[in-house]
């Protein structure tokens, strides 16, 4: 008898429980659907005329833009020091392997295919083709 | 030029420590934002020459507050009053005076800051948007409760100004206690308007408890 008791407790408790749950959630809806009629019948309570505050998202867009122009500007000024240093490391070339891949019809050391400057250094030794293809990477003009 | 205005009377007192008297223009009527004003949504607004005509009487009295960073409103900052409000062509002129004495960074902004830097903005209350699916809101009703002296490029309405003027005291004899203080609204375009008297008084008086 006393176990049927408690059963009967327990399940009016947990009835109790669920019932709450539900108005909870009516009062919500409710309150949800007043908010919404409000904002469809055009009444608004508060309105700042000053430009939106929740700017975060452009107060991170001025912070972005700030950090892009300084970005560019390092790439452009580390460009240009790129480009200084190349035209400094082209003149380091040595005069005798200039003369040397001149001799062998290589007058124009801008840019050698490597191609052409295996055919062009054909007859030297293993040791002398290093020495130069060496000096050309570090002076830019071999990729 | 249609001007129709209104104003409460303040009486004159020569050489007053803490009023300095400041005109603006507080925002465009019929004309829409520049920038989404806060708690429109990201839409942009336009306030109808109607709806700013029949704000007008609530805009008297209600105060102008600052923020330190002369970017937004703090209700709790009030530094000035507004006395009379003016809709000229499309802009709504207020004028009026802040506490000088209180809120001295408010006069040293004014005379650091380059001219034409400083602009105003409104608090709307109660406002009623005519489609609030229109990109533009169209407000067709809405109640003026305070408005906030700020940087102009921070007002949704980009071409709000500020400004102190020279003392504007009509009378040079202070008010005596006990003299009654004339408190009037009147309506240039309209005629005299002397309704709400009462409300107008009692609040003025309650301004120099």
């Amino acid at each position: 008898m006393e176990v049927g008791n408690q059963e009967a407790l327990d399940t009016a408790g947990e009835s109790m429980g669920r019932l709450a749950a539900a108005a909870a959630l009516l009062e919500k809806t409710v309150a949800w659907l007043e908010e919404r009629q409000a904002a469809l019948a055009g009444d608004v309570q508060k309105i700042v005329a000053t430009v939106e505050q929740n700017n975060d998202s452009s107060h991170r867009e001025h912070e972005l833009e700030q950090k892009l122009t300084a970005a560019e500007a390092q790439i452009a000024e580390l460009k240009a020091q790129f480009a200084q240093a190349e035209t400094r490391t082209r003149k380091t070339v040595p005069a005798a392997t200039v003369q040397l891949l001149s001799k062998r019809g290589l007058e124009e050391l801008d840019h050698i295919d490597a191609g052409t400057l295996d055919a062009a250094l054909e007859g030297l030794s293993l040791e002398q083709r290093i020495a130069v293809k060496a000096q050309l990477m570090r002076s830019g003009s071999l990729a | 030029m249609r001007l129709e205005a209104m104003a409460v009377k303040i009486p004159a007192y020569a050489g007053h420590p803490n009023r300095i008297p400041f005109e603006g223009v507080l925002t465009l009527v019929d004309v829409a934002s520049d920038k989404a004003p806060s708690g429109a949504r990201g839409h942009r607004v336009l306030l109808t020459h109607e709806a700013a005509m029949a704000a007008l009487p609530s805009l008297l009295g209600m105060a102008v507050d600052y923020r330190p960073g002369w970017d937004g409103h703090d209700a709790r900052r009030k530094c000035g009053l507004i006395t009379e409000a003016d809709v000229e062509g499309s802009e709504l002129r207020v004028s009026g005076y802040l506490y000088g004495r209180d809120f001295p960074e408010v006069e040293e902004q004014m005379k650091r800051g380059e001219e034409g830097t400083m602009g105003m903005s409104y608090e709307l209350a109660d406002a009623h948007v005519e489609d609030m699916r229109a990109e533009v809101w169209r407000l067709s009703r809405a109640t003026f409760t305070g408005a906030a002296i700020l940087l102009r490029e921070k007002a949704a309405y980009r071409r709000t100004s500020f400004r102190l003027t020279q003392c504007r005291s009509s009378a040079r004899r202070p008010h005596r206690p006990g003299e009654p203080v004339r408190v009037a609204a009147k309506s240039v375009a309209g005629g005299s308007m002397m309704q709400s008297i009462d409300t107008l008084r009692e609040r003025e008086a309650n301004l120099w408890k």
